[in-house]
């Protein structure tokens, strides 16, 4: 097979590209010295898998997934830019950038096909896609991580008293975060061979069904794992309101407030805060 | 007074946070009319428990929340209604205890026990739940 004009173009100017592609990218964002070095390592990977598929012969679909190395070092490479704070459209950019590149240097030159140009963009819209569902996946994996340690966060089990945790609940209790807390707890539970767990409800806005079946699941499970639950903060609203649904908790004690249930979890483990005696004498 | 002329409320819901607008709206206009907390918790609970059996077994609908008060009582009414699948058979559901998704089986007999009226109707092109909260003057 015979080298097309298109083909001689990119191979005569394949390292002026790569050079006028890597100072392009750098001026694209302002890449601090430190990682420059591995920047450059990934474009350069990324140039030779984008000028293979370029010298290829034209076909009719082209799908990029297949291509290994190229979406790898492509997902690395948004990857690197998102984490330092780059937008979709610079990611995109740098793409483009070499597009630009190489366009300019295929116009000056004579007899290339139209075919060639149209494979040209053909190449560049996949990778356009690539980047694009690259950045997307990156950000979307960042939130998730995000939410999750939000959820780790809002749920700390406190360990109160040798024996004695506390699980002070705060928000919106649904099925992810019910099971978040049932595993903290335990594992809490576990280690500190907690005999008394109080479960503090006041930061729970509504108590409805979804909740307590939530909270009866957890309460089962420390049960399991023998301590003894105290449930405080239930406001009697909110015990009124569970009483219409129907809705009883069985073993557990229920104190109004965190200072009773507090008190009651100590008498549990044999406990007692007791004024300071003789002091005052 | 200015407060009656409020428009109504009319909140899409498509997913689990809809719930908590749905339930917080509701307490807001409870409060603003002058209700207790007593009966703030029980309508927010109430709207809880409806708007969520939307999301659970009809995927989306929507909740209208309206003051209806007239010179002698204080009177919110809530709507919650969908295009789902419907309700086969009214009276199960609304027993204690019965549930399809291994729930408490506790939201629609208990809603119905937490408001002053509660009418429902459901056929297999979805289901519509009416409730009211009123208190004399
Ligand atoms: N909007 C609805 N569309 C279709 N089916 C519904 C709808 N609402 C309730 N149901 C049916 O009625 C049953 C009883 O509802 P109910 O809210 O009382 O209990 P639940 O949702 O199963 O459990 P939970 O105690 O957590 O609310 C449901 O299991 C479901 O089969
Ligand atoms: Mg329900």
């Amino acid at each position: 097979m015979s080298t097309t004009a298109f083909q001689q173009v990119l191979h005569e100017q394949r390292s002026a590209l790569l050079t006028a592609w890597i100072n392009h990218v750098a001026a694209l964002g302002d890449q601090h010295g430190s990682h420059e070095h591995a920047l450059d390592a990934l474009l350069r990977s990324l140039f030779d898998d984008i000028l293979g598929i370029l010298e290829r012969q034209p076909t009719a679909t082209l799908t990029l997934e297949h291509e290994e190395s190229l979406t790898l070092a492509l997902r690395q490479l948004v990857g690197e830019q998102a984490r330092h704070g780059s937008s979709a459209s610079t990611c995109v950019n740098v793409v483009l950038t070499l597009k630009h590149l190489v366009s300019a240097q295929l116009v000056t030159a004579a007899e290339v096909t139209l075919a060639e140009m149209s494979w040209l963009e053909q190449v560049f819209e996949q990778l356009t896609l690539l980047t694009v569902t690259a950045f997307v996946a990156i950000r979307e994996r960042q939130i998730t991580q995000q939410s999750l340690s939000l959820l780790e966060l809002s749920t700390p089990v406190l360990r109160l008293w040798h024996r004695i945790l506390l699980l002070p609940l705060v928000g919106v209790i649904d099925t992810v975060r019910a099971r978040q807390i049932t595993e903290s707890l335990l594992e809490a539970i576990a280690r500190y061979e907690a005999r008394v767990t109080i479960l503090d409800l006041t930061g729970v806005p509504v108590l409805d069904t979804s909740v307590a079946q939530h909270l009866m699941k957890t309460i089962d499970a420390a049960r399991l794992l023998g301590t003894r639950v105290v449930m405080t903060g239930i406001s009697p609203e909110g015990a009124q309101t569970l009483t219409k649904l129907g809705i009883r908790f069985a073993d557990v004690i229920s104190r109004a407030t965190l200072r009773a249930g507090i008190a009651e979890a100590l008498l549990l483990v044999g406990q007692q805060i007791a004024p300071l005696e003789g002091k005052r004498g | 007074m200015r407060m009656s002329e409020l428009p109504p409320a009319q909140i899409p819901l498509h997913e689990t946070a809809d719930v908590v607008t749905a339930r917080r709206a509701a307490r807001e206009l409870c409060e603003q009319l002058g209700f207790g907390k007593a009966d703030q918790t029980r309508l927010a609970t109430a709207v809880s428990e409806l708007t969520r059996n939307v999301i659970q077994y009809a995927n989306h609908g929507e909740c209208v929340i309206e003051n209806r008060s007239t010179a002698t009582h204080r009177c919110i009414w809530v709507q919650v209604r969908d295009q789902g699948a419907g309700i086969a058979n009214l009276e199960q559901a609304l027993t204690d205890g019965y549930s399809t998704s291994g729930g408490l089986g506790a939201g629609l007999p208990g809603t119905r026990r937490l408001v002053d009226q509660f009418h429902i109707e459901s056929t297999p092109q979805g289901t519509c739940i009416t409730i009211v909260l009123t208190k004399p003057l």
